[in-house]
Order: structure tokens, then sequence, then C-alpha cells
């Protein structure tokens, strides 16, 4: 029993070491909601550490987002210690930052960053879009889907094309829809196509007023003309009210050059195709600053109205091209889901997942360890030239989604069943390839 | 944490249970003592896991201090005198612990709740100091390595396109290049045995199994370190050849 007390103190002072073993931890990791930024390094080490704690792809990003702070740092360092009368260029600033976010895989990231001492004062604003495509169209989607439309109404049966705000007038979506003829007589296909998806938020707007949208109050009374009082709950199925005829074998849902919009016109529009709710994919956010510290994944269902969907399965084409961005990819995905549906088309762009941005950005950036973060007001409003102030506003996901086997679309897109590329020449000879293909393809089965 | 009580409470009355016998001598033929070197047990207990995270700025999120576990393994030891002895084996222990994302958004409160399980197996050398005879009192200290086997993880998340909560239970997919699945650490505490029937002994320890290996590889600059302290009461048999 005499050594007793030795070992004893031998062992607690064996016990007190140890606790030097563990490493430090982080003293202050730096809030990405810091805003009023006030030097290029403090601009930069807030967007920098913004990045490396708030976004949600760096298990698949290849980017090494710590030996770009390694390579920035001092280049922004060198921006402060530049005397009054060498200011920094708009191209300096420009090409450090298109250097910082090169590459990275987000196809929703968008970056606008704002400094006031550039030169010419006030001017200094980039905005990059890094998550770019190889594969791109040589015509843009407002001349493409005239062309589209040309050819469209060459196959529609005389007096079916019924057209709202094909133009996007006021930047609200338009939408067309009219009936083709099938494989035998008698027999209908219905076709529809949405530009963007942005139905709902309208509805909301203009039941309860919005002084801050009056375009879209002005664009809901035709809208309601065309689609039906009832179209936000259903609005193919009710507003059109044609696809459930049972005369209509097949229908053709066009989402090319849909740039997307919200999500809460998913369930409405594209959820009433199916019968009942469709697994869609899976999401998940993040639960920490460590750039791997994720949640578990979530399952996305997209409901169908209850007493607006399609009663009876048939087969339905989803035409998407490189053009459909977000909530388009996201329809695609859904009617791809559809154990009766069939994607036709080109890959899809791959900026699938989804975002919380707005007022909020910042605490939904708190709550969920990622996505858009900075100054809203500056994104909203633009740079105030008169504030000291270097100011950004970084739009990234919120949430990292994949299909419903896991497989990862962002940057990769959804990749069509049935493979048709698009074709400015035919198309230009008013021949839409790719319409043609879905109209086959629900004519004879395959 | 009655359970955890309960055990402790076993324990206490396994050592008062003890029969006053010599724990590595016993009367030879010829009447002197004959020495035993070698020692081969089991043991069984419970933990409770510290899961150590500097928290930053991260205020709505709330880690239990402790979680409890399960242990279960085998100890081999050598012991050239009377009060020292040397001893490994394998412990499949639990290091779990339980987070709960807690926030208020628009005047509602959410709670966003995950407990993970976590199956490590704990492979220790020890030094093992003895005092006594009939009853002996051990202390005991040394390093261990580990493997991390397996973990699960159960809970509630947020589904951005229900827009309601989800409830998970699912297997943790381990990922190469953030989790560190090899441990190292130190391990001591202190223990009482006793035989009972021949060469068998019964003994009961607590112990700390202090790991200074993150359980994250170094995969980023900022990073926030992980660790795991277990502490642990085990009930246990041996015999010695």
């Amino acid at each position: 029993m005499r050594h007793l007390k030795f070992y004893c103190i031998v062992l607690a002072s064996v016990a007190l070491l140890l606790a030097s073993c563990r490493k430090e931890p982080l003293e202050n990791n730096g809030n990405p909601n810091h805003i009023l930024c006030r030097t290029y390094t403090q601009q930069f080490e807030t967007i920098w550490a913004g990045m490396d704690q708030g976004y949600v792809f760096w298990d698949r990003d290849t980017v090494d987002w710590d030996k770009r702070y390694e390579q920035f740092k001092p280049i922004f360092a060198a921006f402060d210690s530049r005397p009054a009368n060498n200011p920094v260029t708009y191209r300096e600033f420009a090409e450090a930052y298109y250097g910082l976010f090169q590459g990275l895989l987000d196809h929703h990231l968008t970056a606008r960053i704002y400094t006031p001492k550039g030169t010419p004062r006030g001017a200094c604003e980039v905005i990059i879009q890094p998550g770019e495509n190889d594969y791109v169209h040589p015509t843009y989607p407002d001349q493409e889907r005239n062309l589209q439309l040309k050819a469209l109404r060459k196959k529609a049966i005389p007096g079916t094309m019924k057209e709202y705000n094909p133009n996007t007038t006021y930047g609200i979506p338009g939408s067309y829809f009219c009936l083709i003829k099938g494989a035998n007589e008698g027999e209908l296909i219905a076709y529809f196509r949405f530009t963007g998806f942005s139905m709902v938020q309208m509805h909301q707007m203009y039941e309860y007023g919005s002084s801050a949208f009056p375009d879209a109050v002005k664009a809901q009374a035709p809208a309601k003309a065309f689609y039906g009082p009832r179209y936000h709950e259903g609005i193919n199925m009710e507003g059109a009210g044609y696809a459930n005829n049972d005369s209509v074998v097949g229908i053709i849902f066009d989402v090319r050059g849909n740039g997307g919009g919200s999500v809460a016109d998913l369930s409405p529009i594209v959820g009433s195709l199916g019968q009942s709710p469709t697994l869609v994919g899976y999401t998940r956010v993040k639960e920490g600053y460590g750039r791997l510290d994720y949640s578990a994944w979530s399952e996305s269902w997209v409901a169908s109205p209850a007493n607006a969907h399609l009663k009876k399965a048939k087969p339905i084409v989803v035409l998407a091209d490189i053009n459909s961005v977000s909530c388009a990819e996201l329809a695609t995905m859904l009617i791809k889901a559809l154990p009766n549906g069939t994607f036709i088309g080109e890959r899809t762009y791959g900026a699938i997942g989804g975002l919380y941005s707005g007022n909020a950005t910042n605490i939904y950036h708190d709550l969920f360890y990622d996505g858009c973060f900075g100054d809203y007001d500056y994104f909203e409003n633009g740079p105030d030239p008169y504030k000291d102030i270097f100011s950004f506003y970084i739009y990234t996901s919120t949430f990292h989604m994949v299909d419903n086997n896991y497989g990862d679309v962002e940057g990769v897109g959804v990749q069509p069943d049935i493979e048709i590329k698009y074709n400015y020449k035919l198309l230009e000879q008013g021949t839409d390839n790719q319409l043609d293909r879905a109209i086959r393809f629900l004519r004879v089965g395959h | 944490m009655k359970l955890f009580y309960s055990a402790l409470l076993l324990m206490c009355m396994v050592g008062i249970g003890m029969q006053p016998l010599a724990a590595q001598e016993e009367p030879a033929a010829d009447s002197s003592p004959r020495v035993r070197h070698w020692v081969f047990g089991l043991n069984a207990g419970l933990d409770r896991n510290y899961h150590s995270v500097d928290m930053v700025y991260m205020t709505d999120m709330r880690f239990d201090k402790y979680r409890e576990g399960s242990v279960f393994g085998f100890r081999i030891g050598y012991a050239p005198t009377k009060w020292l002895s040397i001893n490994t084996g394998a412990v499949l222990i639990q290091k779990n612990y339980h987070m709960d994302h807690v926030f208020q958004y628009y005047n509602l409160r959410y709670s966003l709740p995950t407990t993970t399980t976590n199956q490590y197996v704990n492979v220790p050398l020890e030094l093992r100091l003895s005092v006594g005879n009939t009853v002996k009192i051990h202390a005991f200290g040394g390093v261990f390595g580990g493997y991390w086997l397996s973990s699960h993880r159960s809970g509630t998340t947020y589904s951005f396109s229900n827009d309601r909560n989800y409830e998970f239970d699912e297997d943790w997919e381990f990922n190469d290049k953030r989790d560190n699945r090899l441990e190292t650490g130190f391990t001591w505490g202190a223990g009482i045995s006793g035989m009972i029937i021949g060469r068998i002994e019964v003994g009961a320890d607590i112990r700390w199994y202090y790991s200074t290996s993150d359980i994250q590889k170094p995969y980023m600059v900022n990073l926030n370190p992980r660790y795991n302290t277990a502490f642990a009461i085990q009930a246990g048999v041996s015999y010695w050849l």
C-alpha cells in the first residue's frame, strides 16, 4: 500500500500531460455573414471563409480551395498596399476574383463583388458565374423559342393553339398549349410548354398584393383567363382541361429554354401529371463548418394535387435541353421518375441545387450552414457608389440534390433517355427535330 | 443513466463478494507458492462518451455532454512480478454522441436531433500496478490503438422540396477523405479484483479511453478537431495459467 500514493501521483501527472496531445481548436473561423468589409483583404477573407464553410459541393468539387487562399491572399494584400495615385483597376480586380472562383462546380453560383476604391470610382463590380458547360447552343434561348414555336404551329391541329405571354412580357414566363394528331384517327397528343416557373408566386402576389412586383400583378388577370381561375392548384388539368380527355393518348411537356423559377410550381404543374406523389431525388444540407459536415439525405417528394391530377397514367415525354435550368431540371427529373415518363432531348444545364435567397439570406445560411451569403440589399438594388463598403453577394446552392438513384446531377445535368441534339439548321428550315422525335415516340411507342 | 449506475453497483457487489485468495499465487504440492504469470480474461460493461467539438459560433448546435454505450472485450496479461503486469487485448466499445440543431425561425422553434452510434475496436497496451493480497487494487495506464468499425445515425433533418422535417435512420457511409478511422490515445484507470474459485479471478475497473487522434482527417486548413473520450465501467472474469 505504501506505493499506492506514488502510483496515483504518477498516473495523475501522465493524465494531465496527455491533455496537451490534442490539437487546439480554431480560435475564430471568421463569420461569413460579415458584410461590412473595409479592405480588399477583409473582403477576400470573408468571401473565402464563407465558401470554405458554406459551399455545399465540397465532396464533389475538385478545386483546391486551400491552395486558392495561398494563391490569392497576397494579390488582395497587394491591392491594399497600393498608393492612392495607383488605384486597382477593374481588370485587376475582376481577374483576381475570376481566378478565385474558376472551375467551381455549382452551376447556380453567381458571385457579385464590388469595391468602391477601384478605377473608375464606384464601377468596380464583377459578376462571376463559374459553372459553365462545354456544350452550348450557337443561338440564344429567345431566338430558339421563336423558331420552335413556328415549327410547333405546323404540327398543331388548327384552332387548338393557345399562347400565353410567349415573349415573356414583364419578365414573366409564358406558356403554350396545343393538340397534335396521334397515331390513329381520333387520337390526340396534348402539348404543354412552360418558359419558366413562377405561377404560384404570381398567384400569391395577385391575391395578397405586392407593390414590389407590380408586373406580376398586371400579368395575373390574363393568366387566369388562360389557365382558369384555379390554375395554381393544378394548372394543366383544371385550366387547360385537355389531358384527362380520353382521346388524349400522350402528353408532351416541353421545358426547353426554361430558365427555372420557384419549386412551388412543381406540385401543381408537374406533379399533377402523376397519380400519386413522386420521389424525385434526395437533398442534404450541412451541419457544421467543416467542408464535409453533411446532414443525412432526405427524400424529396413532389405531391400530386388531390383533385387536379391526371386520372389515368398516359405516356408522357418531357422535352428539355442544355438551356433547361434549375426548376426546369427538377421538372425533367420528376417526369423521368414517373413509370410512364420518358426524357427526350439533350442533357440539361446542371444547376439543380436548391436555393434560399432573399432578405433572410444570412439567416438561412446560419440555419443550414451553407448557401447564399452577403449583402442581399446590394444584390437586389445594386452597389451604392457613395457607400465606402466592399459589398458582395454570393448566390450559391443551399441544398445538394441528387436524383432518385443518388446519381449526381449538379454540373452534369439530367441525362436523356433518348438523346436528340439541338439542330439549328433544321430549325431554321422549320423542322424541330426534338419535337418530331417526341411525337414519333408517342405515336409509335418507342 | 439507471443502467450505468446499476452496473457500478453490481461491480461493487462483485468486489465485496470476492473470496480471500491470493491473486497469482497458490499452494503447490511441495507447499512452496507457485507463481502464475499469464492471465486471460473476458470483460463487459458500459461506457459514456464525451464527444468534444469546439463550437466556435455554432450557438444553435447542442452536443450532449455524455452519451452511453456498451463495452465488451478480452484481455491477455503477463505478470513478471506479483505487483506488476503488462496487459493487452481487444475491446469493442461504442463511442456515441447526440447532437441537436435547435433554432427559432419566425417564432417557431425547430429541433433537428441526430444520435450517432459508433462502434470502435480498441487495443490497449498497459502497465498494471497492483497492491494487496486477498483483494487486489490496481492502477493502470498505457496507450491504445483503435479502428472505427461502423457508424449509424438516426434523427431528423430538413427536407427542402417537402418543406418539412424528415426522419432518417441510416448507416453512416465512411468518406475516405473526411473520416479518420484509425484511432490512437491513452488509457488509464483503476480497479479491484480477487480470486474466487481455483484459478478464476473476478474483477471490476473504471477506465478512460482518451483519444488523441481527431476523428477527421486533416482535409482542410480551417478544420475544427473532434475527439472522443470514453469513460468505461466494466466487470470481468479471468483465468490464470
